[in-house]
């Protein structure tokens, strides 16, 4: 199993590599550079300063010069300069990283806990009234825009029912108590929460209750019933532990997804977090930043794929890694 | 297990309690918020800020912010008159202040300036003028990406009176007339920066990303204006208090908090919802302040929308390589087929005046006497006209061909997704169908179209965007021909119709060196009768700058340029509601013209 482990970590850092070069040249093929959102910004700005301003940034060196550059950098553990918000890459990333984890582990947990409990009963109560309703909720999750659901929670939360703030990350007050800081950070995430639930749920609902009904209907089930195992064992022990297999590869792909962000929701609810932070970056080619938020999602992929694959040989004992 | 039934009950009681929650959502009136006071105001921004480094900075939110909390030398005012600020008095050669002089066979410029005796930043230490020394060295120095570095340049050295620092005397390079309209030259707090610089300032980007605006955005020695900042998070949110040694009058409202929420979308639930208590101009697009203004006068909420002209000419750029183009009956067709009023009034409300040239009516060089420039008013038969005088013949399928049997046909570019811009390119396309010319539209993403298309100068036809400019600016990066982009001046310049007219080279150049603003005025409008003559650009209207205002706040202006409206801050009022709360009076409502 060690090497198994050592063998995956190795090819993730070759992939990385890779990856961080075609994700950096890519981003320079992209028409416009930084200088020209200053030149929008300031008509001031003459021919001579975009050329001075170009030549500042590096912007007039090839593209796997550039590379060469921020990769040193990189490895060095200086993560760069953000051109956008004139601050390092650390300072906001981290925060933003920090924020959008919070937010996509909150929605993650609520999904699952919402999603497994339906799936299941769904599937125990296949083509049955509960079925169906369970069904068209799940549907209707997948199924509807989430800036749309996003939309209208904050109408009817914010503006009508005046329960909950309209968007931000927290509250903004001085000489808050931790317990305070707390509850007020809890109340500005309920609605991203509930807006990035609503398409999971759908989602997890859907694949828990397929595997349900697979594991349900397997010869094993029968004779565990047969030599007279209490309903609930039967269901958590060799019904649901067999429908596992499915729901922790889609749980640890979108466990790598904590890290990469919702735009759509961070942008609706102004929430500060990288999926906004990674959209902005790119949009006014900020790369340092673009790049470093790449390379953690790129890693978290690879690294949630690797737990996967670990996580299948404790759900199914006949999987070995030898 | 649970049962059928009790699943159905489950499901009814589900759906019912939805329903009614829905329904009582839908029919209940929106929430009554309490209107802001002088203690505090929330204001919503969706565009992005970064740290206040005046020097570093580049987004027009940053400038937004930047007036709150730092002066200049000089302002243009919300009535775009030039006012002093942080100096006394601005320096002219009427007042003697300012002197012609000539050194090493040149002519230069002279100017004292004296910076006000009061003028302290927020730690005590006075703002003398080693401050703006400082600025200069720090600008002049090459490792710092200063967006403009012309304001800088053009000062060849600043000697300050050695028995009173807040004296000194400006010595410019060259004799321009608008030698002290130095609203664009920062100070910075030497006695707190210079250390960094000094350490820092070596390394290319070195001293930005190590100054105290970087690294300690709240140390109040930063700030002399009316405001400082208590709290700064990009991305999120800036807090601003009352700077209590602001040198001017103090603020009226304690706490501004900048919030930034990014979605436009969301802007109108956020004021309603009382989470923002103001949109600033960086705020609502145009349309949404349009609509929001008619819910503002039939629900009586207690806001004001402002609309307010200001120096963004919107236009269509015609490349005048384009064979079809480069005759000029074509392109005056093209003007007058325009109902230009037309266009305002349906999609605009006449909210956005139309255009008849680069210069705006805020600006104080505009001008739409037909005695100066060409006017071109909306007329299909001078058109039709026009385009029979250079050989285009309308045929049966009502499209114009030439006698080669060439279809007049037009690509008309603009950026893809702005709404408004969209919406005026079919009206065009329609205009201009009705003089029989064929208009194929192809829009780009703005940064392929901004930063590949307009940039090379790839347009075969036309191009619709926007130009800012400021008051009383010299036209030659769109005008002059050296600003043509092409591979050999590495496509800089904006002057992508190509338009080469080496009169208006001359008056540019006698412009930017003319002191007396008579004779400017005669030049600027010689180069407006040019370009209204020549046509290579066609004008469409004057963007208005809008923003949304709670009905209490009095002292505020959308000025329309530049120097946003923070720069008279310290003047905005909120008056407590008389009576009953001012929220629910519809009389408190309203529209500011």
């Amino acid at each position: 199993m060690t090497a198994f482990i050592l063998r995956r970590l190795l090819q993730t850092v070759v992939v990385i590599a890779l990856l961080s070069f075609f994700c950096y040249y890519l981003m320079t093929l992209m028409p416009g550079d930084p200088v020209d959102e200053m030149i929008a910004a300031n008509p001031d700005i003459t021919s001579a300063d975009a050329e001075r301003l170009r030549q500042l940034h590096g912007l007039d060196q090839p593209a796997h010069v550039r590379y060469w550059n921020w990769a040193s950098m990189v490895l060095s553990g200086d993560l760069g300069y953000s051109r956008t918000y004139r601050v390092p890459v650390s300072e906001i990333l981290g925060r933003s990283l920090f924020n959008t984890f919070v937010l996509a582990g909150a929605a993650l947990l609520f999904s699952l806990l919402i999603a497994i409990p339906l799936g299941v009963w769904a599937a125990l109560k296949k083509n049955s009234r509960a079925d169906y309703l369970i069904n068209l909720f799940a549907f209707a999750g997948i199924s509807v825009p989430s800036f749309w659901i996003a939309i209208v929670l904050i109408l009817l939360f914010s503006v009508y029912l005046p329960l909950f703030p309209a968007g931000g990350t927290s509250g903004i007050a001085f000489g808050m108590t931790p317990w305070e800081s707390f509850t007020d950070r809890v109340h500005h995430l309920v609605l991203p929460v509930l807006s990035l639930s609503f398409l999971s749920i759908g989602t997890y609902v859907r694949y828990t209750r397929a595997a349900m009904i697979e594991a349900m209907e397997h010869d094993y089930i029968r004779t565990a019933r047969a030599k007279g195992l209490s309903w609930n064992r039967i269901l958590i022990m060799h019904g649901f532990r067999n429908a596992l297999i499915p729901l922790i590869t889609i749980t640890a792909l979108s466990f790598s997804t904590l890290f990469s962000g919702a735009i759509i929701t961070e942008t609706v609810f102004a929430y500060e977090g990288v999926g906004r932070l990674v959209f902005q970056s790119i949009q006014s080619n900020d790369f340092n930043v673009a790049m470093v938020a790449f390379m953690i999602s790129v890693s978290m992929v690879l690294l949630m794929n690797l737990a996967a694959d670990l996580l299948y040989g404790v759900a199914d004992p006949r999987i070995t890694y030898s | 297990m649970m049962g059928r039934r009790a699943t159905r009950n489950l499901a009814v009681l589900a759906g019912v309690t939805a329903l009614i929650g829905v329904a009582y959502a839908l029919i209940r009136p929106s929430g009554v918020v309490a209107p802001p006071d002088n203690t505090q105001i929330v204001i919503g921004i969706t565009q992005e800020f970064e740290n206040l480094n005046p020097l570093a900075s580049s987004m027009s939110a940053t400038a937004y912010l930047y007036r709150m909390v730092n002066r200049t030398l000089v302002a243009l005012d919300e009535h775009t008159v030039w006012q002093p600020q942080l100096a006394t008095r601005m320096p002219t050669m009427e007042n003697g202040l300012a002197r012609f002089v000539d050194a090493d066979g040149q002519r230069k410029i002279e100017a004292d300036w004296e910076i006000r005796d009061t003028a302290t930043w927020g730690d005590g230490m006075p703002v003398t003028c080693r401050d703006f020394a400082f600025a200069r060295e720090v600008a002049l120095s090459g490792s710092v990406s200063v967006a403009s570095i012309e304001v800088y340049r053009q000062v060849e050295e600043i000697r300050i009176d050695p028995f009173d620092p807040k004296r000194c005397t400006f010595v410019y390079t060259e004799p321009k007339w608008n030698f002290n309209r130095m609203f664009q030259f920062y100070a910075l707090p030497e006695h707190l920066e210079r250390p960094l610089f000094e350490e820092f300032g070596h390394q290319p980007q070195g001293y930005e990303q190590q100054s105290l605006y970087t690294r300690d955005p709240t140390n109040p020695g930063l700030f002399h204006g009316p405001y400082r900042i208590v709290d700064m998070r990009l991305g999120s949110h800036v807090v601003f208090e009352r700077n209590p040694t602001f040198y001017g009058d103090p603020a009226n409202i304690e706490r501004i908090i900048i919030l930034l929420i990014p979605n436009t979308g969301t802007l109108e639930a956020n004021l309603r919802s009382g989470s923002i208590d103001m949109v600033s101009m960086l705020g609502m697009t145009f349309d949404q302040a349009l609509a929001f203004a008619d819910r503002v006068e039939s629900e009586g909420l207690p806001f004001d929308v402002n609309f307010q002209p200001g120096l963004v000419y919107e236009h269509v750029d015609l490349n005048l390589d384009n064979p079809l183009l480069a005759d000029v009956n074509v392109r005056r067709a093209l003007v007058h087929a325009i109902d230009r009023g037309g266009l305002s009034n349906a999609l605009f409300q006449g909210r956005q005046p139309a255009a008849v040239h680069n210069v705006a009516p805020v600006d104080p060089w505009f001008t739409d006497d037909p005695d100066k420039i060409v006017i071109y008013p909306h007329s299909r038969r001078l058109a039709n006209r026009l385009l029979d005088e250079a050989g285009w013949t309308l045929r049966a399928d009502n499209f114009r061909y030439n006698a080669d049997g060439e279809r007049l046909r037009l690509r008309l570019m603009t950026t893809a997704g702005n709404q408004i811009r969209e919406v005026v390119q079919v009206y065009l396309q329609d205009q201009w169908l009705g003089i029989g010319v064929d208009v194929r539209i192809q829009n780009e993403p703005a940064r392929v179209f901004f930063g590949q298309t307009m940039r090379r100068r790839e347009f075969s036809g036309a191009s619709m965007y926007a130009w800012i400019s400021t008051p009383e600016a010299s036209p030659r990066s769109t005008l002059h021909s050296t600003e043509v982009p092409t591979e050999e001046n590495s496509w800089s310049g904006q002057n992508s119709p190509g338009w080469v007219n080496k009169r208006v080279d001359a008056l540019i150049e006698e412009l930017e060196v003319e002191f007396d603003p008579g004779r400017r005025l005669e030049l600027i409008h010689a180069i407006l009768y040019d370009y209204t003559h020549d046509v290579p650009v066609i004008p469409l209207y004057y963007r208005s700058e809008v923003s949304v205002t709670p009905a209490n706040l009095t002292g505020y202006k959308l000025p329309g340029h530049q120097v946003g409206a923070t720069n008279h801050v310290e003047r905005w009022n909120l008056l407590p509601p008389s009576g009953s709360d001012a929220r629910d009076t519809p009389a408190a409502a309203g529209v500011t013209p």
